[in-house]
């Protein structure tokens, strides 16, 4: 087979720092190469070079053996190279047939024809087994779908290259269902896609072959079945995966944070649950079981209709976010760039924020002590920034986060809440943010971490509790979370289905499939892996959590 | 938060045929919640309809067909900067020139007037090539050179100021010839120029932006830059297009004012840019873009002109005009906001 895509010798640098070092890649039809890499080691760089969108130092990028005119987005697109940013590229604003159509309206006199758009852009969904109203506004779908209509339009008019950065970053499990059907559906016509992702279970689902970048260099291409995951997250990191969960300590038994009957406005029941000084809590489930929505209301940023939260027995109040913090709450929430950091300010003011009254003497900041003990929690969470001044914006997300953690080292913290604190962050600076999350608990924090990313409950907490429909549906002690069956079991908790011990049985040796299949599609979004891919999606699956080996 | 897993209903689904709820929850047609959601998406007509009755009760004068002649002839030139302003205000963008623009180029109409006596067209010819000059200088430093809106416009409105001035030499240009009057005050049909100008305007513009693959590339590129660039849409220049049309417009506004005096006052327009802003934004338009239609400003538009008109009637002093416009234009955003956030 003929490549449709082939990338000689890129090289790339912005400011004198060189990003790709030489990149030989070529791409063939029907397949998907998962392209993994730490942030930084330069996939989006080679994803925007093949796309058209910046033009590369040397090196040549070919489709069907025509050269790429370089910086030409609308020139790739006309030769079939198409993209799928990583950031949402939809117009919230218009409908989904719109978003589907702009740039290559349907007109007739120079006039839209709005219902000749509206029949072919159902027909395009059809074909993909979505069911989405098209003449939603696209701000009105969940993430998941946006994705879907994102990739549909990119691959609408024929694209024979389809660059997916990130697709399934965030969405939630059941929704990237729809995107691996989508994907599959894809390969079946033939066309040649990119897929750049940080996990591992997707590149065992999706990929015939795997590329890894580190720092520039292209260090590992296989075909799926000939690389394990060891060798796949060395080349990635460079290093053994072995460090990237710390020890966990034990537990004290102080309880620090008793919430009982805590009803969240929406939740199907309410909540009770205690965590313990030095313990790490983790809320596992899917996307949309309320786990945000708790962390929220235990802050006071989130309405309750009932219920009481006290931290060492003191009464905190309830929709109070003021109290929360006083009594020795913090939070860090889900959403970094939109309520985590101030991007534009400082590091020194973003970490300063939360502790005004600790820093400040009747409204004047203290400029000393302040520096000081802010520059001391910076460099214990090894932050890599040129100095406190240099605005979080600048940072790469693993940093940012560490500013977002760091900034509750400085002050007296009891109760630390968590929300998704590795969404986007590179796997060197994950397993420095979950040192520090170890460490706050070491302390004797009260820790309660919501996370989509199963190895990081199994590996972190030392108890987690699976919500659904804003309720708690079971608990798994430290004992359970070591078991292997463990992935299996709390998928059927979150997905409500009658039956763990069924999904065990078929799920020891491939935990990671069993969980594909247990929440089971809204809608009909079948997934079809190739036959081919089913062997080593099993033997990839019971090594994906290389994380357990340490503990 | 981002845990909306809820998918959208069939009523949003026909959100442009039918107005759905505001809940997003299935309403039944003819309910009290359906009502309660139309009078809600329309607030402002109901508004502008409240307005209207109130007036006419109270004066028999304002109801008269003279009166809606005169409303009609003061909104024209506010009309046709309010249309560039919404297009601009759709990418995101603002056009703070436009009253500048006016005073330029109606300076320059009525100089070629005074030198070229009968030669009507070429001093509208002359107008609509200093509005578009204008508005190109403002479109290349937005869209090329990458100035925010705000600064490259304010630079066009002191600098556009200046040269107004320049051009009669820091004194208005008086004694034109008669029949440059012509242009804003002759009828056809019983309608003044002006007034023909603004309708056809409107429509115009509402087709374009409704129906046209240009308008629907405008909204692309105020809601999602990026994402309207991916998919193929040249944003530079659409950016570059909507300041061009903004100042062609003000270009055609200021020659109507200055027919209208039959001469070119300097200050001719000074102002105007705020109360063409306020008539987008109470038409609903969204100023970080991608939100908005002709339609809402042509209602924002009616609403000032009939409130002006009206409260002249009623001898309400100017400074007090000021105030209700300024609560009006607060109170109508705040609105938006809230229904939108009920919406969600």
């Amino acid at each position: 087979m003929a490549g449709v895509l082939e990338c000689e010798d890129l090289t790339m640098g912005f400011g004198g720092i060189p990003v790709l070092k030489g990149v030989t890649l070529t791409l063939e039809h029907g397949t998907v190469t998962a392209l993994a890499g730490e942030n930084g080691a330069g996939k989006s760089t080679l994803m925007k070079i093949a796309s058209g969108q910046y033009r590369a130092d040397s090196g040549t990028v070919r489709v069907d053996g025509t050269e790429l005119r370089a910086g030409s987005t609308a020139e790739a697109h006309r030769s079939g190279v198409a993209i799928v940013p990583q950031e949402l590229a939809s117009i919230p604003d218009l409908t989904v047939y719109e978003n589907l159509f702009v740039g290559k309206e349907v007109r007739r006199f120079g006039l839209l024809r709005r219902s000749e758009m509206i029949r072919q852009a159902r027909q395009a969904l059809n074909v993909f087994d979505v069911d989405i109203p098209v003449t939603a506004r696209m701000a009105s779908l969940p993430v998941g779908l946006q994705q879907i209509v994102e990739i549909v339009k990119a691959s609408r008019t024929g694209a024979k290259v389809l660059l997916l950065d990130e697709p399934s970053s965030a969405i939630s499990e059941r929704e990237v269902e729809g995107l691996y059907g989508v994907v599959n559906r894809l390969r079946e016509q033939g066309v040649a896609m990119v897929y750049t992702t940080h996990k591992m279970e997707e590149i065992r689902a999706l990929a015939d072959r795997v590329v890894v970048l580190r720092d520039g260099n292209l260090v590992l291409d296989e075909p799926i079945g000939k690389a394990s995951d060891t060798d796949i997250v060395t080349a990635m990191i460079g290093r053994e995966l072995g460090t990237l969960f710390p020890d966990r300590g034990t537990p004290g038994t102080e309880p620090v944070l008793s919430v009982s009957g805590l009803h969240v406005v929406g939740a199907s029941a309410p909540v009770d649950l205690t965590v313990h000084a030095g313990e790490i809590l983790g809320l596992a489930g899917l996307v949309g079981a309320g786990r945000t929505e708790l962390i929220e209301a235990l802050f006071g940023v989130r309405h309750s209709t009932a219920g009481t939260v006290a931290i060492r027995g003191r009464d905190v109040p309830r929709a109070r976010p003021i109290e929360a913090i006083r009594s020795g709450m913090a939070l860090v929430p889900e959403d970094r760039k939109g309520s985590g950091a101030v991007l534009g300010m400082s590091v020194l003011d973003n970490a300063t924020l939360p502790q005004l009254r600790q820093f400040s003497v009747s409204g004047w900041l203290r400029g000393r002590s302040r520096s000081t003990k802010i520059e001391k929690a910076m460099k214990s969470v090894r932050l890599r920034s040129r100095n406190l001044g240099q605005s979080v914006g600048t940072l790469s997300g693993g940093n940012q986060q560490k500013v977002v953690l760091a900034r509750w080292l400085t002050g007296d913290v009891k109760v630390l809440l968590l929300d998704e604190p590795t969404r986007g962050v590179d796997v060197g600076a994950r397993s420095e943010i979950y040192r520090i999350i170890t460490d706050l608990a070491a302390s004797g924090v009260a820790v309660v971490m919501a996370s989509s990313d199963m190895p990081e409950i199994l590996g972190l907490a030392h108890r987690a509790l699976v919500m659904r429909a804003g309720a708690v549906v079971g608990e798994l002690g430290t004992d359970d979370l070591q078991r292997d069956d463990v992935q299996a079991r709390i998928f059927s908790l979150a997905a409500g289905l009658p039956d763990p011990g069924h999904a065990a049985a078929r799920g020891s040796a491939a935990p990671a499939s069993a969980a594909h299949d247990a929440p089971a599609p809204v809608r009909p979004a079948p997934v079809r892996p190739a036959p081919d891919r089913s062997a080593p999606a099993t033997a990839g699956a019971a090594t994906s959590r290389p994380s357990e080996d340490d503990q | 938060m981002t845990n909306t897993t809820q998918v959208a209903t069939a009523d949003d689904a026909a959100a442009d045929v039918t107005p759905s709820p505001v809940t997003g929850e299935p309403v039944r047609r003819f309910s009290r919640a359906w009502w309660g959601a139309l009078a809600l998406r329309n607030a402002m007509f109901i508004v502008v309809v409240l307005v209207i009755c109130y007036f006419s009760y109270r004066s028999l004068r304002f109801s008269s067909l003279d009166n809606l002649t005169t409303i009609l002839i003061a909104a024209a030139p506010f009309a046709l900067i309010a249309l560039g302003q919404t297009i601009v205000i759709l990418t995101g963008g603002i056009d703070l020139s436009v009253g500048s623009v006016i005073a330029m180029s109606a300076m320059s109409a009525a100089l070629v007037a005074k030198n070229n006596p009968g030669q009507v067209w070429m001093t509208v010819l002359t107008a609509l090539v200093v509005g578009l000059a204008a508005g190109a200088i403002n479109g290349f430093f937005v869209s090329v050179v990458n100035v925010p809106p705000f600064i490259a416009t304010l630079g066009m409105l002191t600098a556009g100021s200046g040269v107004a001035y320049a051009i009669g030499g820091g004194a208005p240009i008086n004694g034109l010839p008669a029949e440059f009057g012509n242009i804003a005050n002759k009828t056809i049909g019983g309608l003044q120029i002006p007034v023909i100008v603004m309708i056809i305007g409107i429509i115009a513009l509402a087709v374009v932006m409704r129906r046209t693959a240009y308008g629907m590339r405008v909204y692309a590129v105020g809601g999602n830059r990026a994402a309207a660039e991916i998919a193929g849409v040249n944003a530079r220049r659409i950016l570059f297009s909507v300041y061009a049309i903004s100042g062609v417009l003000a270009g055609l506004s200021g020659v109507m004012l200055a027919s209208r005096v039959i001469s070119g006052p300097p200050n001719l327009g000074q102002g105007y840019e705020l109360d063409a802003i306020a008539a987008v934004v109470i038409g609903g338009a969204s100023l970080m873009g991608g939100r908005g239609s002709v339609w809402g400003t042509a209602l924002g538009l009616i609403l000032i002109q009939t409130l002006n008109n009206g409260l002249d009637i009623l001898l309400v002093p100017s400074y007090f005009q000021d105030v209700i416009k300024g609560v009006l234009i607060v109170f109508a955003v705040a609105v938006d906001v809230w229904t939108s956030r009920r919406r969600q």
